[in-house]
């Protein structure tokens, strides 16, 4: 199908200084957990994008020294001349496809905490980072200054040398040009603080430095946020915001704008149980009314009407995007070929942020399996091996892994039954998706459901069989398929089991009329009464999610929380505006406590760190601290317990059970994947379908295959020409 | 006690499609085969029948077309029938729904069933005239939009529901042979499992020629027919536009485009 022709615009190629974008789709500066230590990862993510159709990709942050060392995240380094071969491996296979390569030059200042390399940040002025409350920085002098834009010059021509298009001064995030533009850290009183002139001058001076050391060669970009959100306390739009536009504008070839800061970052990569797509606008819009350069924003655009609206009524000339790129590198080739249905919607749920923000393990993808796999598994994430055999699969269960399991099974050209006892595709996420803000998570569910009822019609002894009697093993065993794949999902426990005593609580029950499971809140089948205690021992969302649903809901909601309330929540950066949700509902927490035992209408609350902090040895059987005489009773109407799940592992255990009845029935293997294996978030389930899919004709699929490692090699030395040998200084 | 299941093997478009050279169809190249959805239900219907009385049935799929109509009977087999025929002859290429219903006649005169079901419409020509046609042909009872069928094998009348305008139902006591023509809803069609669908590819499927209903060539096809298609083509689309801005700047708008249909300059 050809394309709709007012989505035309977004085709038309765009100039920016020396190089040209091929059309208006652009991947911003994003984290992988690649950086310029694993070039074939690195290397491989992007490229799929610059075969997918984006004009522009660019790098992580990409630090430009030692002074800039963000360990244990993890970002690129153009340090050396070690980094420049490691980053040629991207540029190399992004221009094979024919799009510009991008570096994303950061110095971080005290948001860096330097942990590997050990050196001092330097800032504007002495702070204490918001964000990396224990570092410190050394205020700059006028030598340091000088010294450190030199390090941005010096950067830039490896960059070139690299093979960078375009080469950033990045200055969002607050990163160090924002902390000089921005009172809320340049407390200076010099030519570099006060008045706007002198704030700017650092970055202006570093752009200028840049041009002209690689901008005949390259595209000088700068990455500027455009209102750091704290009023006047920091940079506002139409204040200095648009003033540095002003005068910065003739030194860019490039603007990059976006919002916020660092610590609150969300702000930015807003996740969609707050902010809406294109949410940026409201502050965005004002550059491209001054800047005479192409201007491009974010905002998780996904849709092609928003994206052409964008650019038609020139809030920007470019379409920026990180997620909607990780979660379909492909969107713009997928745009350009009309074949809307098929674009893997971004559902906004910042999984893939969650990596960087622990520290640097593999970005991951909710919708995206192939994310991050695509160098060490060899994964495409539109295209998939032929099918290695004949045999037929039976998949029980329709929920994210299953449903992705037979999808990627399906595109292999095997016949595939998918089996459900649901009346739609989708589990226990149909439920989630009911939870207030989290209607965008059900995109997960109508990308598959779409794709799989098309691949279906294609492939006609596979079947959707939905709204069906739950499988048991005799039906599994007699039903015709080589190979079994047992997809039941998990639920919550009913019995208070949890991470904490690994026992159920005394007294919990959710069967009792005033006892409920997070399925049985959404249900909505069971009465809840006006006060409702939360128990918690999870760290992802259910508990403050349940906890604002009923609030809203006109309940009085008491959180008692055993561990950290909504941890994982700090890196999908959804912390922030959660508490403030739960703040503005007057949603009582308790922190650090949980139940011993429950009664109709109560329970035993103790705190956790109560049994004393002198630990003994005070024989067997006794404790080695002493009894917690914390416990006090707390009153509810209704109690729910998020206390922890369990795996729907029954039809996997009697179908291994009967593996004596395998043969006569012509099954060859049956496998457990997703939660009814372990429960997990929805992007690991989703991972351990799509992971069974690829490698099913393996002999011993239900455990993966080896991945490619990119790992330092004994022998070899990162910097070429020097030594690799233990070298003592004696 | 044998039940006739007439079904159809019908077309869907594929996203992109291109007509015929001769424009009175879609080049078969852009379309994608199916078993019609009511059939689902009317074979599902015969087999419930069969269940309840423990299996004393013979369910029999049959289907008007060339070789390509086998993997809807296929499906047929699969889901339940014990028996699949296919009809056909080069002759009976462009047949309309009467013609259909004269050879889908022949064919029950030939299996001789208690029962003969068909869907109440086809999803891709909706001309809904096939299972009554047949009745017509065979002069016996019939009735339309069935949603409700009670059936005891052997008895002599059957009890059914139609759906009327309006919400309402016609409850009918229907001499037995009878045509129905079933309605979606009327039960859950149940999918095959892998087993019944390797089954079903290794059974024959019956085939008919004309001789073997003893029909003769002008009495299907085209020269059978009573209607014929001059041409399909997609109507021209109707445009629309969103009309914003100050009341002032749409009643300008709005004048424009007034002026620009009208032809006024
Ligand atoms: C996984 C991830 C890592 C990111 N890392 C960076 C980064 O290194 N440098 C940067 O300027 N922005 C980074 N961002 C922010 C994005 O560039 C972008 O501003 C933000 O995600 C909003 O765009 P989106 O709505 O299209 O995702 C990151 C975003 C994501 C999702
Ligand atoms: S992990 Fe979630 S937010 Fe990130 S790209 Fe994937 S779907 Fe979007």
């Amino acid at each position: 199908m050809a394309r709709d022709p007012k989505h035309d615009v977004l085709f038309r190629p765009i100039k920016i200084g020396p190089k040209t974008l091929r059309n208006r789709f652009y991947q911003v500066p994003h984290c992988i957990g690649a950086g310029s230590d694993k070039p074939g990862f690195q290397a491989a993510n992007r490229s799929i994008k610059a075969e997918g159709g984006w004009a522009g990709i660019n790098t992580e942050y990409c630090s430009i020294h030692p002074e800039s060392d963000d360990t244990h995240r993890l970002s690129a380094r153009i340090w050396d001349a070690g980094d420049v071969r490691n980053l040629r491996a991207m540029t190399d296979h992004i221009h094979q496809f024919g799009a510009l390569a991008g570096v994303e030059l950061w110095y971080g200042a005290s948001h860096a905490p330097c942990m590997e390399s050990r050196a001092t940040p330097r800032g504007p002025s002495q702070y204490a980072s918001e964000f990396e409350t224990l570092t410190y920085c050394k205020e700059m002098d006028l030598d340091d200054i000088a010294c450190v834009q030199q390090y941005y010059v010096d950067a830039a021509k490896r960059s070139r040398d690299a093979g960078f298009d375009i080469v950033y001064v990045y200055g969002a995030h607050s990163y160090l040009p924002l902390q000089f533009l921005s009172p809320y850290y340049n407390k200076r009183k010099d030519k570099y603080g006060g008045s706007l002139e002198n704030r700017a001058r650092f970055w202006l001076e570093t752009l200028e430095k840049v041009r002209h050391a690689v901008g005949a060669d390259c595209a000088i970009a700068t990455r500027f946020a455009v209102d750091t959100l704290y009023g006047d306390a920091g940079v506002e739009v139409e204040r200095d915001g648009v003033k540095f536009v002003e005068l910065a504008d003739p030194l860019v070839d490039l603007w990059d704008v976006d919002v916020g800061d660092i610590a609150e970052w969300g702000e930015d990569a807003g996740p969609s149980r707050f902010y809406l797509q294109g949410h940026q606008v409201p502050w965005t819009r004002f550059i491209k009314q001054i800047a005479k350069k192409p201007v491009l924003g974010v905002g998780r655009f996904t849709d092609p009407e928003k994206m052409t609206e964008i650019v038609t009524k020139g809030i920007a000339d470019i379409i920026g995007a990180a997620r909607p790129s990780i979660s379909d590198p492909w969107l713009p080739k997928k745009i350009e070929e009309g074949r809307y249905d098929d674009i893997r919607v971004c559902i906004g749920c910042n999984v893939c942020i969650s990596r960087w923000e622990i520290g640097g393990p593999p970005m991951i993808c909710t919708q995206n399996a192939t994310a991050g796999e695509e160098y060490r598994r060899g994964w495409h994430p539109e295209k998939f091996p032929k099918r290695g055999s004949e045999d037929s699969v039976l998949v029980i269960g329709a929920g994210p892994s299953g449903a992705e399991c037979a999808r990627v099974l399906l595109e292999r050209g095997y016949a595939v039954h998918l089996y459900d006892t649901a009346a739609k595709i989708g589990g226990h996420l149909n439920s989630v998706a009911t939870l207030p803000g989290l209607g965008e998570w059900g995109y997960h569910r109508d990308y598959r459901e779409l794709q799989i009822n098309k691949l279906i019609k294609k492939n006609k002894s596979s079947q959707l069989a939905l709204s069906q009697k739950p499988m048991t093993a005799d039906a599994a065993l007699g039903y015709g398929a080589e190979k079994i794949v047992v997809a039941t999902g998990s639920s919550w426990n009913t019995d208070g089991t949890n991470c904490l005593s690994h026992d159920p609580i005394p007294g919990a029950d959710a069967g009792r009329p005033d006892q409920l499971t997070p399925e049985q809140v959404l249900e909505g089948r069971k009465a809840i009464g006006k006060r409702v205690v939360i128990l918690n021992a999870d760290t992802y969302f259910m508990a403050p999610s349940l906890a604002e649903k009923l609030a809203v809901a006109g309940h009085e909601v008491t959180l008692v929380t055993g561990v950290h309330l909504a941890n994982y929540m700090h890196f999908t950066l959804e912390y922030p505006n959660m508490m403030r949700r739960l703040h503005e509902l007057h949603i009582r927490e308790v922190h650090n406590a949980f139940a011993s035992r429950i009664e109709k209408g109560r329970l035993e609350v103790y705190d956790i760190f109560g049994d004393g902090s002198k630990r003994t040895y005070r024989g067997p059987g006794v404790l080695p601290r002493d009894a917690n005489r914390s416990h006090r009773w707390v009153e509810f109407d209704s109690l729910v317990l998020v206390t922890g799940r369990h795996s729907h592992a029954g039809l996997f255990k009697e179908l291994k059970d009967r593996r004596a009845e395998w043969e006569k029935n012509g099954v060859k293997d049956v496998y457990v994947i997703g939660d009814a294996e372990a429960p997990r978030l929805i992007a690991d389930a989703t991972f351990s379908g799509h992971r069974l899919a690829r490698e099913i004709e393996e002999s011993n699929a239900q455990l993966p295959l080896p991945y490619k490692r990119e790992v330092a090699v004994w022998g070899v030395a990162h910097l070429p020409g020097s030594r690799f040998e233990i070298e003592y200084k004696t | 006690m044998k039940i006739l299941v007439a079904v159809k093997q019908v077309a869907a478009l594929e996203e992109d499609f291109e007509f015929r050279a001769d424009g009175r169809d879609v080049d078969g190249d852009f379309l994608v085969m199916d078993l019609n959805e009511w059939d689902d239900y009317s074979l599902e219907e015969a087999v419930k029948i069969k269940e309840a009385c423990g299996g004393a049935v013979e369910i029999v799929a049959v289907s008007v077309g060339p070789p390509t109509v086998d993997e809807a009977l296929r499906k047929c087999l699969a889901k339940g029938a014990d028996r699949a025929v296919r009809i056909w002859d080069e002759a009976m290429r462009g047949s309309d729904s009467i013609a259909v219903a004269r050879i889908l006649a022949a064919a029950a005169r030939a299996e001789a069933p208690d029962l003969l079901f068909a869907g109440v419409q086809s999803s891709d020509q909706a001309v809904a005239a096939t299972g009554i046609a047949t009745a017509g042909f065979l002069g016996w009872p019939h009735a339309a939009v069935v949603s409700q069928f009670t059936y005891t094998p052997g008895a002599a009348t059957a009890v059914l529901r139609r759906e009327l305008e309006g919400g309402l139902l016609h409850e009918l006591e229907i001499r037995t042979p009878a045509v129905l023509t079933i309605q979606l809803g009327i039960n859950t069609p149940r999918y095959a499992s892998l087993r019944s669908i390797k089954q079903a590819a290794a059974k024959p499927i019956e085939l008919r020629t004309l001789a073997d209903l003893s029909l003769n060539a002008a009495e299907v096809g085209e020269a059978g027919s009573s209607a014929r298609v001059r041409r399909m083509y997609v109507p021209d689309k109707g445009r629309a536009e969103l009309i914003e801005g100050s009341a002032a700047e749409q009643a300008k708008r709005l004048a424009a485009i007034i002026r620009e249909s009208t032809g006024a300059a």
